[in-house]
């Protein structure tokens, strides 16, 4: 497929399923605009904008941040999620949350920190260019030793209300998101994305390899230092906004690169798209009430994601 | 028990619930130790009355040390109570409570235990009068706390409402989203806050500007929610203003 026509289709889908999400069940929307025209704006402006807008950054950032450290790291299975930023984003938050109270900036800074700090120790883990197993493994003892940090945290937790709290916002939702949380969310988010996308071009260069890239003219130092932070920020954010939502990020660069070639950069702008795409649809699903509840979104994107991971192993295992 | 030279001197409570009944009926010094809940502002509005006593985290290991001659304790630590009973200390285990005779019923059991039976029938009797009769007409209401967790309309939260001339509504599994709420708002929403000036996702529900865009008519109301945690005899007083509030 040519790649302007699938980030245009890609734009078109997602915008399709926004304006979907924002004028969820209308039959119910337009009587009470005929009722209460101010309380039909609140709902829209105050509840469905900010919950619309959420899914579409932050499965945008998970769905580049994914492709751009699958790209950056030559490895298939990397992702936030998978490798430990995501972890170390929510141990973050969740210590920010405790040592600076639960304000809405603590807990992005806790989570962005925590998600840095994570990829920071997997890259001096790891080595720049690690084979799989080594990646695998530096990822999983982080994730292992974030998911501990956090559990003992929340052991540590103040009341049984707050382990409550915690527990559900760990379950991952963008129910009730209001419009000062997006404003926190949103710059960052979008910044992060961006300096993402800004990188495609350097990927597909070091798809070549690192000394073809160098004599290219890509600072492959730089390259990584941007990935890492852009990730690390956008990761943090959107951990603290929506908590844990999983799995996205690994498996929307592989939905997207047989599509443009296998090239790692061609592949980020698509999988940013297919992320926002995939994460708002999910959020629309979640709101179909299953007895009267609301499906946690970590919970569906996790149950969606795991048995691609399988089919993953797999088809590696077929090779 | 039975004589007055029984009374015990050094009572221990391990609980929230009890530490409530325990603050309320003592005598001076013959409380020695609450739970660190009970002595928390946040918590009860009790704590005040809690300064200077030794403080535990709900478990007998705690309270050992200071030799208690009798021991309180309302949920928490399911064996807790077995303990201190194998180690010899006369134990009073407070039920939750169900009902509003299962409320005066704790009151009772904590002022027997203590020897301090005037003081228990003298909170029955203000509790009483702060309860009051359920009023003949009611107004549906819904009792949110952060998060969009609502109590039930059964049970004894359902019937504390009653008295102050509220009916809480059923809401299924217990919880609402804002959208919910702004689509088919209850005429009177009971919103209790927990913790309050701490920040938290639940917290910040309560938060949600969205909320302050209810339809006219609807009246939103605040409640203490520590008062509603163990439904006891501090809850009493806050049911006599809302029936006021209602009813005025």
């Amino acid at each position: 497929m040519k790649p302007a026509r699938l980030v245009a289709g890609g734009a078109l889908v997602v915008v399709v399923l926004a304006a979907a999400s924002l004028a969820w069940d209308p039959a119910m929307l337009r009587a009470v605009a005929a009722r209460d025209p101010a309380l039909a704006q609140a709902i829209l402006v105050e509840l469905r904008l900010p919950r619309t807008a959420l899914a579409v950054l932050i499965g945008a950032s998970l769905g580049a941040g994914g492709a751009a450290m699958q790209g950056l790291l030559r490895n298939p299975l990397a992702s936030p999620d998978v490798l430990g930023p995501s972890t170390g984003a929510a141990l973050g938050a969740i210590l920010a949350g405790y040592q600076f109270g639960g304000g809405p900036l603590a807990i992005a800074g806790g989570g962005i920190a925590g998600a840095l700090a994570a990829l920071l120790l997997l890259l001096a883990l790891a080595g720049p260019a690690a084979g799989t197993a080594t990646l695998v493994l530096a990822g999983v003892a982080i994730s292992a030793l974030a998911g501990a940090a956090m559990n003992l945290a929340l052991s540590l937790a103040p009341s049984p209300y707050a382990l409550y709290d915690l527990m559900f916002w760990l379950f991952g939702s963008l129910a009730d998101r209001s419009l000062p949380q997006l404003a926190i969310a949103a710059p960052l988010l979008a910044i992060g994305t961006a300096a993402l996308l800004g990188c495609r071009h350097r990927l597909d260069s070091l798809a070549l390899g690192e000394d073809v890239a160098q004599s290219l003219g890509v600072d492959v130092a730089r390259l990584r230092w941007t990935i890492v932070v852009a990730t690390g920020v956008t990761t943090g954010a959107g951990v603290a906004v929506a908590g844990s939502i999983g799995v996205v990020g690994l498996i929307v660069p592989h939905l997207v690169r047989p599509l443009v070639g296998g090239r790692p950069g061609a592949a980020l702008l698509p999988a940013a798209l297919a992320g926002a795409a995939l994460l708002t649809a999910a959020d629309m699903v979640v709101r179909v009430a299953i007895a009267g509840e609301e499906l946690k979104l970590g919970v569906l994107t996790a149950l969606l994601g795991a048995p691609f991971f399988l089919a993953l192993v797999l088809r590696g295992r077929g090779q | 028990m039975g004589t007055a030279a029984a009374a015990p001197q050094r009572v221990a409570s391990l609980n929230l619930c009890s530490d409530e009944l325990a603050l309320l009926l003592a005598a001076p010094g013959q409380l020695v130790s609450v739970s660190r809940l009970g002595a928390d502002v946040r918590e009860t509005p009790l704590a005040a009355r809690a300064a200077g006593l030794h403080r535990n985290r709900g478990r007998v290991t705690d309270v050992v040390g200071l030799a208690p001659d009798l021991v309180l304790t309302s949920g928490g630590d399911p064996a807790a109570a077995a303990t201190a009973r194998r180690l010899g200390i006369p134990t009073v285990e407070l039920p939750q409570p169900t009902d509003i005779a299962g409320i005066e019923a704790n009151v009772r059991s904590v002022a027997a235990a203590l020897d301090r039976r005037d003081a228990g029938e003298a909170l029955v009797a203000a509790m009483r009068r702060d309860l009051g009769a359920a009023p003949a007409a009611s107004t549906p209401a819904l009792l949110v706390a952060g998060g969009g967790f609502v109590s039930g309309d059964t049970g004894l939260t359902a019937t504390l409402l009653r008295r102050a001339g509220l009916a809480a509504q059923p809401v299924l599994r217990g919880r609402v989203s804002i959208e919910g709420l702004l689509l088919r708002p209850p005429p009177v929403l009971l919103l209790s806050r927990y913790h309050p000036g701490e920040r938290s996702a639940n917290a910040a529900w309560l938060e949600h500007p969205a909320l302050r865009r209810l339809p006219a008519g609807v009246r939103s109301i605040e409640t203490d929610g520590r008062r509603w945690t163990c439904a006891g005899p501090t809850l009493a007083p806050e049911i006599a203003r809302l029936r006021a509030l209602v009813a005025g």
